[in-house]
């Protein structure tokens, strides 16, 4: 009866760790927002809430894709990628017409599909590691890119497609909209079914949930095949959103996904994280990026800033705001296997 | 651990992310102030302490200006001091290296965009009329990787080089290839005097920057509250332009510059750029952008929310046009022609020739507003097309630029 002990020391512990997991970005997002009233009270109209949520929209569908992958200790850097193909594809297919629209969707869907199915393929078969593999998936789309259009992409989006990224409802930007249904779905899907246990046993020891009987490679492929359509999916708002090709689509969406997930707790080690936390993160690191822009910070300070959030978020990540007792962190540390 | 050092170390914990975090803040304002900052100036290779033809050489920089002021209807425009020069036609004469043929390498830039793609496209189509053999090296728009480009062409000893610089850290390459006794002209771009190219043909970046502050300062009657979009900070391309607008601001008093922001030469982070613009600066009078896609998000941002577009600047790109048209929103637009690079080549041959040639070549190119711009607008053509184009027409359809 070793175990039985160990019990009621666990639920507190477990508890102390989840409200230290949401401080420290609640308390991120609650500095921002005290910021930006000092320094620039327009933050708090209606258009900038309009561009908050824009942001939390798009940089949200990305992270969810992001969150699943790091959740079986994974990385995604190939969904900026993903997007800019989703771009092009449907771009040049449709050339602009509504009729095609349906046709370049598919077409772009299974664009993302087959990039997801490659970076599947070289983590899960070749074993090799994720940085590399979607790393090189991304220069690969690039290449691709840049061959195919000659260097020049451009070309227009439907009109058709224009409410994805420039709709509102009851002035909800769309993406939010979007971005909250598959928030509800993933986090239901991952807390409530037997497929999201399998993804957090995969990421906290392969090796067990393998010989507990889980279908790993599965599990990681899916993760894997999800984000990159997580991807498209935020393509065909980017793109929608301008209307057409943005030859200079560079938007650091990697960077602001990852940085999302990781400011909102989820664990780059794999197997832990909610995505209630990732929303947070989301929710964050888009006022955190619109009051820097507010503020009239360059590009530059916005990636100084969301590679300084990141950070701080790891190293808060392993040390916690010190709301643990040595003994609980202890016992925090010991791998829990199952439920989180 | 006891309690007291415990709730020390937990002090120190919260306290290092706090001051974390601060630094963050600090880091982004200092950065918001200072970026970009660190450019500017500079421009042009050494002007020869004999300024040969000086007048002459002086009325050609001169005439630049003076038909973007036409253009523009600006009653002043004063060029920026420039000493420019003829350069010794003795000095690089010479006949083929090898064979009958000239060998002129080209460190381009690479097809990373539109203009990329037609920058080399017109080099190569100009090359084959004049029948001269190109050694070519793409930078993929890296400084780094363009190093490397320099001194593997340096290496097979071509007659002349012909290089689109990508930053300031090849000057080093460029003075090293020059010492090895290859004359190389910059093209499209700029590097300081240490490069010792021989010649530079560039549209020039003092004379975009100035004339489109200028154009915004003649539309407001000299007040109002203008916002400068710039396109990547640190780029030289963007920063001299920049750099020239804001010293033009500084000369009217009553003009404020509300916010300098960057748009990575996007439409749709201009778009998002000029979303928040709205929300901080309703009462803004005009918008000096460098870019006509940065003008394109501009448009769309400001008709989303059924407000009128402010004056606004930028490079003539088709797209800007076809967005535009029918509306009435009031631009000024000039271009950075890609198929300059035709002339670049033209300049190297004339070096090896032993005729005339400028230590700085001026592009003039087309610059037009609003009221012209229906005339300009290319329906049958790609929307990233900088217009007018004096790109030969075969050419743009067979990049499939254009429709036949």
């Amino acid at each position: 009866m070793t175990a039985a002990p160990a019990a009621p020391t666990r639920a507190p512990s477990a508890r102390l760790a989840r409200i230290s997991g949401v401080v420290a970005p609640l308390t991120g997002l609650v500095l921002v927002l005290v910021l930006a009233a000092v320094t620039t009270p327009q933050f708090y109209s209606l258009e900038v809430a309009r561009l908050v949520m824009f942001q939390i929209g798009l940089i949200g569908i990305a992270a969810l894709g992001q969150t699943l992958v790091l959740l079986v200790g994974g990385i995604d850097l190939s969904i900026s990628g993903v997007m800019a193909l989703t771009s092009v594809v449907l771009a040049t297919y449709s050339a602009g017409s509504d009729s095609r629209l349906l046709v370049g969707v598919v077409l772009a869907v299974l664009a993302g599909l087959a990039v997801g199915l490659v970076n599947a393929g070289l983590v899960v078969l070749r074993n090799v590691p994720p940085f590399v593999a979607t790393f090189a998936s991304f220069v690969l789309i690039q290449g691709v890119i840049i061959a195919w259009t000659r260097g020049a992409p451009s070309g227009n989006i439907p009109d058709a497609l224009g409410w994805l990224g420039g709709g509102r409802i009851w002035e909800i930007p769309v993406p939010l909209v979007v971005f909250a249904v598959l928030a509800l779905v993933a986090g239901i899907a991952l807390g409530r079914t037997t497929a999201g246990r399998r993804v957090y046993s995969t990421g906290l020891n392969r090796e067990a949930a393998r010989m507990s009987g889980i279908r790993t490679g599965i599990v990681i492929a899916s993760c894997y095949i999800l984000s990159s359509l997580a991807g498209v999916l935020a393509g065909l708002i980017n793109s929608s959103f301008i209307g057409f090709v943005d030859a200079a689509l560079v938007r650091s969406l990697d960077l602001d996904s990852i940085a999302a997930a990781v400011i909102g707790g989820i664990a780059l080690t794999g197997g832990k994280g909610r995505i209630s936390q990732t929303v947070l993160g989301v929710v964050l690191l888009a006022a955190l990026l619109t009051w820097l822009i507010q503020l009239g910070a360059g590009g530059g300070a916005q990636l100084v800033v969301s590679g300084g959030v990141i950070l701080l978020a790891v190293f808060l990540q392993n040390r916690g705001l010190g709301l643990l007792s040595p003994r609980a962190r202890t016992t925090r540390a010991t791998p829990r296997k199952g439920k989180q | 651990m006891t309690n007291t050092a415990f709730r020390r170390a937990r002090s120190r914990r919260i306290l290092a992310a706090a001051v974390g975090f601060a630094t963050l803040v600090a880091v982004a304002g200092c950065s918001a102030e200072q970026e970009g900052a660190g450019s500017g100036g500079g421009g042009g290779t050494g002007a020869a302490e004999d300024c040969i033809n000086a007048e002459e050489a002086q009325a050609t920089y001169e005439e630049s200006w003076s038909s973007v002021a036409e253009a523009f209807g600006l009653s002043e425009l004063t060029p920026v001091e420039e000493e420019v020069c003829e350069v010794d036609p003795e000095t690089w004469a010479a006949e083929p290296k090898q064979g009958d043929a000239y060998r002129i390498a080209f460190a381009a830039q690479g097809p990373t965009n539109s203009w990329g793609v037609l920058s080399e496209e017109a080099f190569n189509y100009h090359a084959e009329e004049l029948g001269v053999d190109v050694l070519y090296a793409a930078a993929n728009g890296d400084a780094t990787q363009q190093v490397d480009n320099i001194q593997q062409l340096a290496s097979q000893d071509p007659d002349a080089m012909v290089v689109v610089p990508m930053g300031e850290g090849i000057a080093g390459q460029v003075q090293a290839a020059v010492s090895q006794g290859i004359p190389v002209v910059l093209c499209s771009g700029i590097l300081p005097e240490s490069s010792q190219a021989v010649s530079t043909v560039t549209r020039q970046y003092d004379l975009l920057g100035t004339a489109y502050a200028e154009w915004i300062a003649q539309e407001l009657g000299g007040e109002g509250q203008v916002a400068i979009l710039s396109g990547l900070a640190g780029v030289p391309t963007a920063e001299y332009q920049k750099a020239a607008a804001e010293a033009t601001f500084e000369k009217y008093p009553d003009i404020e510059v509300v916010t300098t922001q960057y748009t990575e030469w996007s439409p749709t982070v201009a778009k998002t750029v000029a979303q928040n613009l709205i929300a901080s600066y309703p009462d803004l009078d005009a918008i000096w952008s460098d870019s006509g896609y940065g003008a394109i998000g501009v448009v769309q941002a400001y008709q989303e929310a059924g407000l009128p577009v402010p004056p606004i600047t930028g490079d003539a790109v088709n797209d800007f046009l076809l967005a535009t048209q029918g509306t009435d929103v009031r631009y000024a637009l000039s271009t950075f022609p890609p198929e300059m690079s035709s002339t670049c080549l033209d300049t190297a041959m004339d070096l090896l020739n032993g005729e005339p040639v400028l230590n700085k070549v001026y592009i003039d190119s087309p610059s037009f507003t609003n009221e012209e711009g229906e005339q300009y607008v290319r329906e049958d053509c790609d929307g990233g097309l900088l217009v007018p184009t004096s790109a030969p027409e075969d050419l743009l359809v067979e990049l499939g630029m254009c429709q036949a």
